[in-house]
């Protein structure tokens, strides 16, 4: 016996991946051919299908890309903005949870993750009664402060469906900064400070004011107000949305950011925002659920078309299409930012 | 997704309301992920028989063989008080000795059709002897040849007891291959607070008042038919709903299309308007009949619009290769006798397709017997139309058109 296990070490690596291989096999591989034929054949369940190898419908990936443009522009934007705003709202959270938190540090941590013991359901449903006619959201805006007119809903609209990803993808871009802010070693960033790493001004002001500027502009294209530009109010109200985004960025940049947190602690951290963003955005993208209970017609994406297609009308060819062209982007855009942030090791962060 | 279904989470009487919305909800996602899971009633194991006084034996030679595979909808049944067995199945197994395996297995048309469709397309037993699906996947079955022929030597009571507006239906008309189950209706809910007034026809439902508050079901069988029955109030579409076609339904887009880039129409729904209502987010929806009444505030109201509504029907069927066909026309007979026919009707809320129930109501509840949920008045189902009725092809073009409304 050990001579035949001394024979045959070299397949000792193989046995221990077998299982690994297998399942990547049967439920990865093997579904993405059949996927991949469905997305170059044509027909319904109802009609049959006529595919490889008869006849290939390679026209398949250009007609959907041109019939649901739409549709994957609002899955880009609002995944994208929502990934954003995870950042920007996680990035202070895990923060201070790991630099701040002291003896409640699990605790924290713990109550980060606790939405999860909740059905993501009933997660998303609340956000209706949350954003609702008769909900605390519109209660304040709309009774108490009267900024909005009457019959002013926010369900139906892009920023419920942003809403709605911010929240529910949080905990997924927290935990992953939190890791890698949890690793920072503090003397690195004492060092720094003896090394007149002070407050960043005026260069902080500067570019918080920018990065807040676009990012209120970003936001109120992006929320599908833009179809007010061109009109004055559109220009109005993205001046709005960029100076009040400028003047709690440059805030920002003035006093909460200094030289080392810029020169060593961010850097630090650059993979854990980087896995945290791609497991935001991820997700995000290509989410359903959120839109079809808080969305519109108009908010549509793409998920929300690959599910039509694929349960109610039995269009297997173009929603397998549709999938790939998803999973496509989805590995392009992580690419080009794996290239931004120059951590192309996914795994450095994972730890 | 495909809503109509959803609706037919299906409302016992008792019981049921506090659950209703969030039940709802299920029923929604579970028709928004892959399949629902099977959950099966309490199987009535009692088949010893027991002297029945309700019907005559059945009159053909071939014995009834069990056990019987009925595949239905979630609470689509009668249930004892205490809920743990059905009164008609118990006295079905009673009457034949037979076992029946009821489970309700069916969430959406569209799912149970494809667990279905693979063995049918290969010519084999589907495992199941009787199921309940609705008017257009019904017409999809027995237009594949997917059903077995109902012999009407064993269904004499139901060949004369079903009423007379479901038979003649354009797909099978003369009751070959189905007989009805149950029936329900799309009309115009709305919330009387909300509105700040009555309304009483879908012409409302475009008042430029209940911008953004207005939501339609999501298939295009209700929401094409529904929004028909106005375009033909109009004098622009004259066929009947059942015989809509795809030009028809580029109108009722055209029609439609201006009010959802207003954002006046708000939602494509399932049944899930129940909560929007609740919420306040909708004050007026194309909803099923009953749900409001059952499982909503007192000041949400259902009412058969003046241009009428539509009303479709769930279906017995017995798909090819069935190992139990006699048994499984025994239970379509067995239900169309009026008296079991008015006690399952007392309990699950929906239109009974037998003729005589409400005579027969009355003795078991007789304020029943007026609910116009359970017996629609005379005036309202002379302006009822059907669902649309659609070949593959015409499937595609409606869906296609459907799909430019919702968005995706």
């Amino acid at each position: 016996m050990a001579g035949f296990v001394h024979r045959h070490r070299w397949l000792i690596p193989y046995a221990l991946m077998a299982p690994g291989l297998l399942w990547l096999i049967v439920f990865f591989v093997v579904p993405n051919v059949q996927m991949f034929i469905f997305s170059v054949s044509e027909g319904t369940l109802q009609t049959g299908f006529t595919g490889p190898p008869e006849a290939w419908y390679p026209q398949n990936y250009p007609n959907a890309v041109a019939k649901f443009e739409e549709n994957f522009v609002n899955s880009l934007v609002y995944g994208g903005l929502a990934t954003t705003l995870c950042f920007l709202i996680g990035y202070p959270l895990a923060y201070t949870i790991a630099f701040r938190g002291g003896r409640y540090r699990n605790l924290l941590l713990f109550l980060v993750i606790a939405p999860f013991f909740t059905s993501f359901l009933i997660r998303t449903i609340s956000w209706k009664i949350i954003l609702g006619n008769d909900g605390p959201f519109l209660s304040v805006v709309r009774d108490v402060l009267g900024v909005v007119p009457a019959n002013f809903t926010v369900i139906g609209t892009p920023l419920a469906v942003v809403a709605g990803l911010t929240y529910e993808f949080l905990p997924f871009m927290v935990l992953p900064l939190y890791v890698s802010l949890e690793k920072v070693d503090r003397q690195l960033v004492e060092a720094a400070q003896d090394l007149y790493a002070g407050p960043w001004r005026p260069g902080g002001t500067i570019a918080g004011a920018i990065c807040g500027g676009a990012l209120g502009v970003a936001l109120v294209v992006g929320l599908g107000y833009s179809g007010l530009v061109g009109s004055g109010v559109a220009i109005s109200t993205l001046a709005a949305a960029g100076m009040v985004g400028a003047g709690m960025g440059g805030a920002v940049g003035t006093w909460l950011i200094s030289q080392s947190f810029l020169r060593v602690t961010l850097p630090l951290t650059i993979p854990g925002v980087f896995a945290g963003s791609l497991l935001t955005f991820i997700p995000a993208i290509g989410d359903y659920v959120n839109v079809a209970l808080l969305g519109s017609p108009k908010t549509q994406m793409i998920g929300n078309v690959i599910q039509g297609r694929f349960l109610n009308q039995n269009d297997y060819p173009t929603a397998s299409t549709l999938s790939f062209i998803l999973m496509a982007a989805i590995l392009v855009a992580i690419a080009a930012y794996a290239r931004v942030l120059g951590t192309e090791d996914l795994g450095a962060s994972a730890a | 997704m495909s809503d109509q279904d959803l609706v037919r989470t299906p409302i016992t009487r008792r019981g049921f309301l506090a659950g209703a919305t969030l039940a709802g909800f299920g029923a929604f996602l579970a028709a928004c992920t892959t399949s629902g899971t099977a959950s099966e009633s309490p199987p009535s194991e009692s088949a010893t028989p027991a002297p029945s006084s309700s019907a005559t034996p059945a009159p053909t030679s071939a014995p009834v063989e069990g056990p019987l595979n009925f595949a239905n909808w979630p609470a689509y049944i009668d249930l004892t008080e205490d809920e743990s067995s059905s009164p008609t199945l118990t006295d079905f197994e009673a009457k034949y000795g037979i076992e029946v395996k009821y489970v309700e297995d069916i969430q959406t048309n569209e799912d149970f059709y494809a667990t279905l469709a693979p063995s049918l397309q290969a010519g084999l037993d589907t495992g199941w002897d009787l199921i309940v699906i609705t008017d257009y996947m019904a017409l999809r079955l027995v237009e594949a040849g997917w059903c077995e022929k109902i012999d009407p030597a064993n269904t004499p009571t139901a060949a004369a007891n079903l009423r007379a507006a479901l038979r003649g239906i354009g797909w099978d008309p003369n009751q070959d291959y189905h007989y009805p189950w149950q029936s329900g209706a799309d009309g115009l809910g709305y919330n009387r607070k909300s509105t700040g007034r009555e309304l009483t026809s879908i012409a409302d439902m475009f008042d430029p008042a209940f911008a953004g508050k207005t939501t339609l079901l999501s298939g295009y069988q209700d929401c094409f038919s529904y929004v028909a029955l106005l375009l033909q109030a109009r004098g622009e579409i004259t066929n009947k709903a059942p015989d809509l076609t795809p030009e028809d339904g580029q109108k009722i887009v055209d029609f439609l299309k201006p009010f959802v880039d207003s954002g006046h129409i708000r939602a494509f729904t399932g049944n899930e308007y129940l909560q929007d209502f609740g919420s306040g987010d909708t004050w007026v929806a194309q909803v099923y009949s009953g749900d409001l009444a059952s499982s909503a505030g007192e000041d949400d109201v259902f009412v058969y619009p003046v241009e009428g509504s539509i009303i479709w029907t769930d279906n017995m069927l017995i798909p090819k290769g069935a190992a139990h066909k006699r048994a499984a026309e025994a239970m379509i007979d067995f239900v169309y006798d009026p008296a079991i026919a008015a006690r399952l009707a007392n309990w699950i809320y929906y239109i009974s397709p037998v003729e005589g129930v409400a005579e027969a109501i009355k003795a078991l509840d007789p304020e029943a017997a007026t609910n116009p949920l359970l017996f629609p008045p005379a005036d309202v189902v002379a302006k009822q139309q059907g669902q649309i009725v659609v070949t593959a092809e015409e499937d595609k073009a409606f869906s296609d058109q459907m799909a430019e409304l919702t968005g995706a």
